[in-house]
């Protein structure tokens, strides 16, 4: 009797198991099957976004001139990218973006950590709470608008390459693929978690690697 | 002190390209383009006379290179270097394929979809069956 009833016990314990697995697999490949359609929905987005850029671009060349928007205008002396990526290369790699970085906004950035650490400072503790807040919130708006400013500046820098004075298309030009960049880092990292729920499907069902 | 700007910070990390002219001119205006010491850029700018070995080099430079995460190539070039493409299985740099103003974006050449198209599959499904 004792034997039989630990039997069935074993039995109940081994279907939950395989229930459980059953499961996981399931959750896998939904996790699988959802990146994937967020992946080729963002590729459909990227081709409406290039496709505005690419317009924009033509409608410059159109008003501007062909020889005053080719590839003969670049600058090919030493300069770093203004835009560039930060990489967490974690289980799976993670891209985030730094769109028009430059040596000004990191100082404005260290800046602004430097300002909320000394804000921690004892002497300052003899002001009101209100007092504070307001005041770090006038620095947070000075050093936005100073950041703004310098983002600005290193478009216009980016754009100046083709002339002084340009086409509002170009920078309309400039914005469409400013868009299409975050678009394209969103692309990458929904990449990495496809492959990732890819690979976990893959072990599980024990099936060959491409 | 001239070359400060030039030392990336410790993450931080460019976007290679590999396309047709006016897919580079539109992100060098986003602010893509880097150009170092050595007069090298990131990016290779694919036209009639692009042979194929050019766009070999280049993307075996890129895939090779450790300040580059991401490496676009528009899909009809990666179309050239498919075996290369395919090949390639690293995470970093991320090689994304990105459709042209003359060849739009075909699903069936991404060399990732292509990948996993097998788990849709008839066979793929009925061996998970059984």
């Amino acid at each position: 009797m004792e034997v039989a009833d630990h039997k069935t016990q074993s039995l109940e314990n081994g279907q939950a198991a395989e229930e459980e697995v059953d499961e996981i697999e399931n959750d896998n490949v939904l996790q699988f099957m959802d990146s994937m359609d967020a992946y080729l929905t963002l590729v459909h987005s990227l081709s409406s976004t290039l496709r505005q850029g690419w317009l924009d671009l033509a409608s410059a060349r159109h008003s501007m001139g062909a020889y005053r928007l080719n590839t003969a205008l670049l600058d090919h002396t030493s300069h770093p990218a203004a835009t560039s990526l930060l990489v967490d290369e974690g289980k799976e790699p993670h891209f985030t973006l730094c769109k028009w970085r430059s040596s000004g906004n990191e100082k404005l950035l260290l800046g602004e950590e430097q300002s909320s650490h000394d804000k921690s400072h004892p002497q300052l503790r003899h002001r009101g709470a209100t007092l504070l807040s307001e005041e770090k919130t006038s620095f947070e708006n000075k050093a936005s608008c100073e950041i703004d400013d310098q983002v600005q500046k290193e478009r216009s820098k980016s754009l100046s390459v083709f002339g002084t004075l340009v086409s509002p298309k170009l920078r309309a030009a400039q914005l469409s693929f400013e868009t299409a960049l975050e678009t394209l880092v969103e692309i990458a990292n929904t990449r990495s978690e496809m492959l990732r729920a890819f690979d976990k499907v893959n072990q599980k069902s024990g099936g060959s690697k491409d | 002190m001239a070359n400060r700007n030039q030392i990336p910070t410790s993450n931080s990390a460019l976007i290679a390209m590999i396309a047709d002219e006016d897919t580079v001119v539109g992100f060098l205006l986003a602010g893509v383009g880097n150009v170092d010491l050595r007069r090298k850029t990131n990016y290779l700018i694919v036209d009639s006379k692009t042979t194929v070995k050019q766009v070999e080099d280049a993307f075996k430079e890129f895939t090779t290179r450790e300040d580059i995460a991401v490496i676009l190539i528009s899909q009809y070039v990666a179309n050239m270097i498919r075996f290369l493409v395919d090949s390639y299985s690293k995470p970093v740099p991320a090689i994304l394929e990105i459709p042209s103003k003359d060849h739009p974006y075909d699903p069936a050449h991404d060399s990732i979809l292509s990948r996993v198209k097998y788990l849709f599959s008839a066979e793929s499904v009925a061996s998970g069956r059984r």
